[in-house]
């Protein structure tokens, strides 16, 4: 069974974001640190944990993006990843959902992946859309949201649980191939071991060039990036710590909560 | 307003509209399209009381399609049914409830049918889509370059419009063309991790990342308790780290709650995760950083070290009660 695996390189903190007010892009500051999506270190977890159950099972981790994301697809490696493949872009900004569907589409198709695992949103643009697009793309079925997987012996179909409204979970079995997009808290991600760490340093990353420009126009623009809303803001309360603390012991005995 | 065709995909469970459905519609209306038709998806014997509920409601057309293939929810058997019933209309814009169902199969859709793909929409421009982006910093302003379009409408973003004006709209049932289907649903189980603590609280206080690290969940504890009826809550960030079980979580995924206060300490305030609170009556956030998007949501903010301000404002309060515990 092959597994591809696709995880995104996130800033670390969104405090380091800078908003360029003359272009009204958003960019990366000078502290930017990046690292992987949160939610694709379960797919990758989770493609390692199907590995260990079942012979014969290779993971393969894919990253579109600059020559910064080779160190996240480094680290799916250190995870204990098969084999890392990065996809070179040459822009800094982010690519829209289905321009990197796209790319990943070109690199699936002839390898026969029979699952595709990624995380069930990127924390950056919070799209939730690739695994999908891929799956429609590929024309492979595919299930979001997913909280528990099960798969035993010689695997024709997998027994799958998503999360749905309310921590509510909805039942059901696909069959191969497949996308599926892992919620967190399906597993705990495991820190790399030193044997993996070491191995992953000798480790060359197969590299494909990205078209330049894309092969069809980006469907839709972003026109601009805004600030946040202005004037939603509640009361924030300020003056020394001990006067912000009387204030708010005030407040919540006029509510007569105390 | 944009003019062009316009469905919303309506969303159901166990015979009841999902109540996004008619935010969706109500959207529909006012950004895509005056008329916009209603489309909902289900097995014979349901179909016609769920149309018949949605033209009520909305006062729009309602399209019923009808097949044992989308008698349970299924993204492979909407897609498909979606796809084969949209490519006869043209060009059009689809909206969709952004819930765990509306988000499964909106990008499969977008691709069958050549639309670009929104999702999570929270407002509306001139012919634009407005959603928040890097971790609800930022908000971004994204214009569809094809004449078709999938929109998924963030819950909670468009109040539903009251009742139908003009009076019920018309149904139409057409039937479904069965296929072969390589998922095989197995019913809904109930949430795991339901909790009756929280639902029954006055007072939630919750803790986020930000808190640092699982001893400070302690200094939660100590501010949970100086309020007679509170609980303890979390977002999925923390319970994520195993610093709580998934019984404490609030949000889309967890717990729903509503208290007469919520205080929210170290919490970034991610959608998901107001999505589970924002209708408590009072909402109070602690945070480091001014810049937290928790202060939007919150009727009083105060920017401190939770370290330094929880231990004080303890402090304060006992000395005033001469509560001797502490």
């Amino acid at each position: 069974m092959k597994i591809l695996v696709c995880v995104k390189q996130v800033y670390d903190s969104p405090d380091t974001l800078v908003f360029n007010e003359s272009s009204g892009r958003v960019e990366f500051g000078s502290h930017t640190v990046f690292r992987m999506n949160r939610y694709d270190e379960y797919a990758v977890e989770e493609a390692l944990r199907i590995r260990e159950r079942i012979t014969g099972v290779a993971v393969d981790a894919v990253s579109v993006g600059p020559d910064r994301v080779r160190k996240t697809i480094r680290r799916a490696l250190e995870m204990g990843a098969d084999h890392g493949i990065h996809i070179r872009t040459g822009c800094e900004t982010d690519l829209d959902p289905l321009e990197r569907a796209h790319l990943i589409a070109s690199l699936a198709r002839g390898r026969r992946y029979d699952l595709i695992l990624t995380g069930v949103m990127a924390e950056d643009d919070m799209q939730s859309q690739v695994g999908g697009l891929l799956a429609g793309i590929l024309g492979f079925t595919c299930a979001t949201g997913i909280i528990s997987l099960e798969m035993h012996g010689n695997p024709r179909e997998i027994l799958l649980e998503r999360e749905i409204e309310g921590g509510r979970r909805e039942c059901l079995t696909l069959g191969f191939p497949c996308v599926l997009t892992i919620q967190s808290g399906i597993n705990t991600p495991r820190y790399p071991s030193l044997s993996h760490v070491l191995r992953a340093r000798s480790e060359e990353l197969e590299l494909i060039e990205a078209p330049s420009p894309a092969p069809s126009p980006p469907l839709l623009s972003v026109k601009r990036f805004l600030l946040p809303e202005e004037g939603e803001k509640g009361e924030i309360i300020t003056g020394t710590p001990g006067e912000k603390a009387a204030r708010l012991l005030s407040i919540l005995r006029e509510h007569s909560l105390l | 307003m944009i003019e062009t065709r316009c469905y919303v995909i309506a969303l159901h469970d166990n015979g009841r509209v999902a109540e996004e459905t008619y935010e969706t519609a109500a959207f529909a209306r006012r950004y895509v399209a005056a008329d916009p038709c209603v489309v909902v998806l289900s097995g014979g014997g349901e179909i016609e009381p769920l149309a018949g509920r949605l033209a009520d409601r909305t006062g729009l057309t309602v399209i019923g399609l009808a097949g044992d293939i989308v008698r349970e929810y299924c993204a492979e058997a909407y897609t498909a049914s979606l796809i084969s019933f949209l490519r006869k209309k043209g060009n059009a814009f689809v909206c969709i409830p952004h819930t765990a169902r509306g988000i499964d199969f909106a990008p499969q859709l977008s691709v069958g049918i050549g639309a670009c793909c929104i999702t999570a929409v929270e407002g509306a421009g001139e012919g634009t889509f407005i959603r928040s982006v890097y971790s609800g910093r930022f908000r971004s302003e994204v214009r569809p370059e094809t004449p078709s379009a999938v929109l998924t409408v963030m819950p909670g973003a468009f109040k539903p419009e009251k009742g139908a004006m003009q009076g019920p709209g018309s149904v139409k049932i057409v039937p479904l063309r069965a296929f072969e289907l390589s998922t095989k649903t197995r019913g809904t189980r109930e949430a795991v991790h339901a909790n009756m603590t929280l639902s029954r609280a006055e007072v939630v206080v919750s803790a986020g990342r930000g808190l640092g690290s699982a001893e400070n969940l302690r200094l939660v504890e100590m501010l949970s308790g100086i309020f007679p009826k509170s609980a303890i809550g979390a977002t999925r960030g923390v319970c994520d780290l195993g610093w709580l079980d998934y019984s404490h979580q609030i949000g889309t995924t967890g717990n729903t709650v509503a208290p007469r206060l919520y205080l929210a300490c170290g919490i970034s305030g991610a959608v998901q995760h107001v999505s589970g609170m924002k209708n408590s009556q009072l909402i109070v956030a602690i945070n480091t950083d001014p810049d937290a998007s928790i202060f939007r949501t919150a009727h009083f903010g105060i920017v401190e070290d939770l370290k330094v301000f929880i231990p004080l404002l303890v402090d304060m309060y006992r000395e005033k009660h001469g509560d001797g515990d502490a």
